[in-house]
């Protein structure tokens, strides 16, 4: 085909001008290939979305499923944290014809409104949109539409639900009304969270809703008969460091968190330090016997008290006669603690403090980890009172880390709340030999079995731990003799050590002893759990 | 036919094209708006409906938390926590259920 071929010129006799007509045609020919380059182009799409569909609507789909904060489940996938739909009431104050009707109507549905609040925002016509109440049930919702007020609307958004109540609140934490983090794992996770949500999936804690719930049903229960002003509870598997149940008292329910007292909102397992008292002594042992400053074998007089820079050291219950390592830990010698301390030195107790993570913050996954308060010791007087608990204020997560070497053949783990993978290799901070951290297992036995924690005995379960009674600081000794931190920490089972128990009361009165309103804590909490991890206890005697 | 008749033919014949062409478009774009319509409202109540799921999630769990299944263990099963029988293993608890009920005709 020559569109601008000579056929005209050939008629006029004129030469053709074939050189001129040349570029016209590869004009159209490009233009033709250009149309034919097109088309394919269009049918090879039509083609990849006849096979595959359109690829453009993959992330509509995710987008379906995203929530602004994921779901929180604890390691049997039981939910304990969920976003639900909520609603916001509105009010667009121009359509709204009489706000003083309008309030009172609305108050007989929402009666905690404040009605002079309410008329003054359905008045305030400068105002497009009014929030009224947020975060209603779509039941809420439904009996305010059934009022059928002019002006008032409702904006969709989401609400933070915590379906146990108050169960494991501390640990979980809260949010505010638009969902921001403030406490618990709420805060110390929140990027996971957010990112869990958009993704659709659900965070994972290492907690055990069933094994939360006996330690805090126990624990209540025993600040309430020891007139305690705040208890904490923490249970982790010492191998893997994944914290079980972790609670704090008192209790308050997250979903209406606003509402609970700043004690109750209070975290004292990892937000709380108190000088720990003589749960201390078995590392000062530990030491002792690590550095080779005593044997086993070695006798103590400790029927004289001891007198360091003009201040006196002397045990509750002095111990008559010669006693040796295991009684200074099960009759809980604060002497005996303290010439240990002695014969360490301050620079080698401090090394085995920090080696044990009792002078930094824990790095728990909530929203406050307070850090110790953890001074070098001045003097013989600081170093012997350390040896025995005194001068070193720890968190109760602190101290369960610390007993993770008795069940690590020495090493220390970091407790976490994430749950470990089966094959996950976990960082381990060797502090003591295995061969002390056995003779320590021994030792702790014996506090339960002969000593002062008797009372944490479990039959069948095999309970090891050292208890805990620390003056609290204050009046004008220093110290106030009538207010205890009365505490337990625990190993166990001894045969097969694997899980730490450490259980605190603050403020017990004169007498409260560690061992008499915290250890029967832990036998109580432990006789609950065992069948849930798995280990027997023996049937009790007939009472 | 002649060559004038020819091109005259496929202009005929583009032109026809070119139209079906615009008809097809314009009916594939109306499709697709529609479809994209009906995307979107069951996109809706997707979200409706997981919302809806996860609020009765949240049911389930406030109705499988350990503190109203020791109600429910102690109203039904007559098992007091912290007692012996709380510790038992899970096959003993058959031995507490209510017998069962005969069946009708027998």
């Amino acid at each position: 085909m020559r569109p601008f071929g000579g056929t005209l010129s050939s008629e006029l006799g004129v030469v053709a001008p074939t050189l001129e007509a040349a570029p016209a045609r590869n004009r159209v020919r490009f233009l033709a290939l250009a149309m034919f380059a097109l088309l394919t182009l269009l049918a090879g799409r039509a083609v990849q979305l006849a096979f595959s569909g359109d690829p453009l609507a993959a992330p509509r789909g995710a987008a379906a499923a995203a929530i602004p904060r994921a779901d929180i489940v604890d390691r049997n996938g039981a939910l304990l944290v969920t976003t639900v739909r909520a609603f916001a009431l509105t009010a667009a104050p121009a359509l709204v014809w009489n706000p003083e009707e309008t309030a009172d109507a609305l108050r007989g549905v929402f009666p905690d409104l404040d009605r002079a609040t309410l008329v003054r925002r359905l008045g305030d016509r400068s105002r497009q949109l009014a929030f009224l109440h947020r975060g209603l049930s779509p039941e809420q919702r439904e009996h305010a539409l059934a009022l059928g007020l002019g002006g008032i609307g409702f904006e969709a958004e989401d609400r933070r639900v915590y379906p146990n109540g108050a169960l494991a609140a501390h640990a979980l934490g809260f949010t505010d009304i638009d969902l921001n983090p403030l406490a618990g794992v709420e805060r110390g996770l929140d990027g996971a969270i957010r990112e869990a949500g958009a993704a659709g999936r659900a965070v994972t804690l290492s907690l055990d809703i069933r094994i939360q719930y006996a330690l805090e049903g126990e624990l209540d229960a025993a600040a309430r008969a020891a007139g305690a002003s705040g208890a904490a509870g923490v249970l982790l598997d010492g191998r893997t460091g994944e914290v079980l149940a972790l609670a704090s008292w008192p209790a308050f329910d997250p979903n209406e968190a606003g509402r609970a007292s700043d004690n109750a909102r209070r975290d004292r397992v990892a937000g709380d330090v108190h000088e720990l008292g003589s749960t201390i002594k078995p590392f000062t042992l530990a030491m002792a016997l690590q550095e080779e400053v005593t044997t086993t074998g070695e006798l103590f007089d400790l029927s004289q008290r001891l007198e360091i820079e003009g201040a006196p050291i002397e045990d509750h219950e002095p111990i008559e006669g010669l006693a040796t390592l295991r009684d200074i830990l099960a009759q809980s010698s604060n002497i005996g603690a303290a010439r240990l301390a002695l014969r360490l030195g301050g620079a080698r107790q401090r090394a085995y403090l920090e080696r044990l993570g009792l002078t930094q913050p824990t790095r728990l996954q909530m929203g406050r980890n307070e850090a110790p308060l953890a001074p070098r010791a001045r003097g013989r007087r600081d170093v012997a009172a350390l040896g025995f608990g005194y001068g070193l204020a720890a968190s109760p997560v602190a101290l369960a880390g610390a007993y993770t070497v008795f069940v690590n053949g020495g090493a220390r783990v970091e407790p976490t709340l994430i749950p470990r993978a089966p094959e996950e290799e976990i960082a381990r901070t060797p502090v003591f030999s295995p061969q002390v951290a056995r003779q320590m297992i021994a030792y702790l036995r014996a506090v339960v079995t002969d000593g002062t924690g008797a009372a944490a005995d479990v039959p069948g379960l095999g309970v090891a731990g050292k208890t805990g009674t620390a003056e609290k600081p204050g009046g004008a000794q220093g110290y106030q003799e009538g207010r205890n931190f009365s505490s337990f920490a625990g190993v166990f089972p001894a045969a097969n050590p694997r899980y730490i128990i450490v259980v605190t009361l603050d403020d017990t009165g004169e007498g409260a002893s560690g061992g008499m309103v915290a250890a029967p804590v832990v036998a109580r909490t432990l006789r609950r759990v065992a069948p849930m991890l798995g280990l027997s206890v023996a049937a009790r005697a007939a009472e | 036919m002649d060559k004038a008749q020819l091109r005259r033919g496929l202009h005929i014949a583009a032109g026809l094209i070119v139209v079906a062409l615009a008809i097809g478009l314009y009916k594939a774009k109306s499709d697709a708006a529609r479809t994209e319509a009906h995307v979107r409202q069951l996109e809706a109540q997707i979200a409706e409906s997981e919302a809806d799921l996860r609020a009765l999630r949240a049911e389930i769990a406030r109705a499988e938390s350990p503190a109203n299944i020791e109600v429910l263990a102690e109203e039904h099963l007559g098992v007091e926590i912290g007692s012996e029988a709380a510790a038992l293993p899970e096959d003993s608890l058959a031995r507490r259920l209510p017998a069962p009920e005969p069946e009708a005709g027998k």
